[in-house]
């Protein structure tokens, strides 16, 4: 067990940072970086600046060996959402896979600012993992601030595994969401404790909605990436029968 | 019940497959000698989870609409009737893992699709995010009415504002700039998404005509074998030339990769 | 939202590209490229009405680190510290 001062947080990485970490050493190539100046032509309309690689981070890596798609999104760029062009470097990342992907998913789902056409790229990279877990490994990562939510939980949970940290959050709708849409009585933004009860890592890997619990550690992330790389996919985590019972314990009484 | 209204008429049949909860409406039924199953998802005031009573797609939906599809005939091709608010937003929902549902019903449609059963969907109503994303999108033919309750869009109008921080009247200034933030059916069309509108008079009321003219559509896409079409398929061609920019991150990425 | 733009003629090149940052609250993204001759800052920034504190950092850091370059900010209101600390790694990286 790394002692904590020699730990490197997951958490205070950046997106790049992250895949290097996780990768094997110097193999990541990034494409479309930010010099590509792929960005939205939608913000600045809604007076917004946009972030060159449009807060999506795609490239080809290696993992112990294989010629993987690596994939971050950027939850510090409005909350890490899924506009047109982050969308569809996803999706094109997962198609020109060679032997699977990793995505690294820090985000709050579909770009409020692009709504229609961050909502067909999301319908569009479920069936790319759909197509590409069918021969390969598909491991999605939560474990940062934002949390995985919205569209791309959907994705996420159409992964061959997940992998999340104590730090992660994996949900529909996020907090404030909820209390907006149902009220303080439903849900109290401000209890981090219950959210993360909830919602957060240890309840995941728990319930079984998850695969792997890790800490805040890059190295530690990166085993755990290759482990679930070597082993069998979840095939369990979408079966109706299991989703019944684990529905039925949170019906009301 | 707009949903089950058309899911019914659509096929001439009712809505009595059983084994589903009172909120998904399922039927079976033939158009043009070829059979078809049609679901809906329709408010139920007696479900269980109360966010999920006024036609959310919530746990419950998202399990039945994947039995429905998974289930369904053996050489039916499936109609996704959409009228859906949204998913259901809720503490128990979120405790529960309601993406897993949404993600067990996006899985039984695509592992359909892949093994050859041909998918439509007819938008009649609302369909927004999360919903619309587990029961309709994945559907190689997309269909919708032309009624002003048809809209797509990932959020309530009201909320948007809300979070957003801004006036309802620069929602819609934006709505003019951005058509992707839109929510009528004709600007979600110009993105490629749509493959026919159909005009009604009351999409409350479907009249033997309308529903001929829909049910005739459909058939045709199925001859043309548009109900296996992938997602991705629609970025090429005619219709998706707004989908532009998607198309060339594409191609750069080719070049690069 | 607005536009600045900051020029300085002469400098020596940078060696190669660098990007530090992120389009978020308080922060700010940099992209820097070697330029043949002289020095030209591009900000983007969707807090209006600092020009001028934006010409006085922009033109300190030229002023301390006479390079070519061409440099992008897009800025979503951070700090005249924050974006001379992200100027100063972005130069770090392109040396």
């Amino acid at each position: 067990m790394t002692p904590a001062l020699l730990r490197r947080s997951y958490v205070e990485a950046t997106p790049r940072e992250r895949i290097e970490a996780l990768a094997d050493t110097g193999s990541f190539r990034e494409i479309l970086d930010p010099f590509e100046r792929c960005s939205s032509p939608y913000l600045a309309e809604q007076n917004i600046v946009a972030q060159r690689d449009d807060g999506v981070v795609i490239g080809r890596a290696r993992l112990a060996g294989r010629d993987v798609a690596a994939i971050a999104v950027d939850g510090r760029f409005l909350g890490g959402s899924i506009g047109e062009i982050g969308g569809a470097k996803i999706a094109r990342a997962l198609e020109r896979a060679g032997e699977g992907a990793f995505l690294l998913l820090d985000t709050g789902g579909i770009r409020l600012q692009e709504a229609n056409l961050g909502l067909l790229a999301i319908a569009e990279i479920c069936d790319a993992v759909f197509a590409l877990r069918e021969r390969a490994p598909v491991v999605a990562v939560i474990a940062g601030s934002v949390g995985c939510y919205g569209g791309m939980s959907i994705v996420a949970a159409l992964c061959s595994h997940i992998i999340m940290s104590r730090v992660g959050r994996f949900g529909l709708n996020g907090p404030e969401v909820i209390e907006q849409e149902a009220g303080i009585g439903e849900l109290d933004a401000r209890d981090r404790p219950a959210i993360w009860r909830a919602t957060g890592g240890i309840r995941r890997v728990e319930q079984g909605h998850a695969d792997t619990l890790a800490g805040d550690d890059l190295d530690e992330l990166a085993g755990a990436l290759r482990a679930a790389f070597a082993a069998e996919p979840n095939r369990e985590r979408l079966s109706l029968e299991r989703l019944r019972r684990c529905f039925a314990q949170e019906a009301p009484a | 019940m707009r949903g089950s209204t058309w899911a019914r008429a659509l096929l001439e049949a009712p809505c009595d497959a059983g084994g589903f909860p009172p909120s998904v409406a399922v039927c079976d039924g033939t158009i043009a000698g070829h059979a078809y199953r049609t679901v809906a998802i329709v408010p139920n005031p007696a479900a269980r989870f109360p966010r999920a009573r006024s036609g959310e797609f919530g746990l419950d939906e998202g399990l039945a609409v994947a039995s429905a599809v998974r289930g369904a005939p053996a050489g039916a091709a499936l109609i996704s009737i959409v009228d859906v608010p949204g998913q259901a937003f809720g503490r128990r929902e979120e405790a529960a893992g309601i993406s897993l549902a949404l993600a067990a019903s996006v899985a039984a449609y695509v592992d359909e699709r892949r093994h050859g059963r041909p998918l439509f969907s007819l938008i009649v109503g609302k369909a927004i995010s999360g919903a619309f994303l587990a029961h309709g999108m994945q559907s190689g033919w997309i269909g919708a009415l032309s009624d002003r309750d048809v809209e797509i869009h990932v959020m309530p109008a009201a909320s948007v504002a809300r979070v957003t921080r801004s006036s309802a009247a620069e929602v819609a200034r934006v709505a003019t700039v951005v058509p992707a933030t839109a929510r009528d059916i004709a600007t979600f069309a110009s993105f490629g998404a749509v493959d026919a509108i159909f005009d009604v008079a009351d999409a409350n009321a479907p009249e033997p005509n309308e529903i001929e003219a829909i049910r005739a559509a459909i058939d045709r896409a199925r001859e043309a074998g548009l109900g296996i079409r992938a997602p991705l398929e629609r970025l090429d061609g005619p219709q998706a030339a707004r989908r532009a920019l998607a198309r060339e991150v594409r191609a750069r990425i080719d070049e690069a990769w | 939202m607005q536009r600045i733009v900051v020029e300085r003629a002469g400098g020596v090149p940078v060696s190669r590209r660098a990007h530090v940052g992120a389009v978020a609250s308080g922060n700010l993204e940099v992209l820097c490229e070697p330029a043949g001759a002289g020095a030209r800052i591009t900000v983007e920034t969707s807090v209006d009405g600092y020009e001028p504190v934006w010409r006085a950092t922009l033109e300190r850091f030229l002023e301390r680190n006479p390079i070519a370059a061409t440099i992008e900010i897009n800025d979503f209101g951070a700090t005249p510290a924050m974006v001379s600390l992200r100027l100063e790694q972005a130069l770090e990286l392109a040396r």
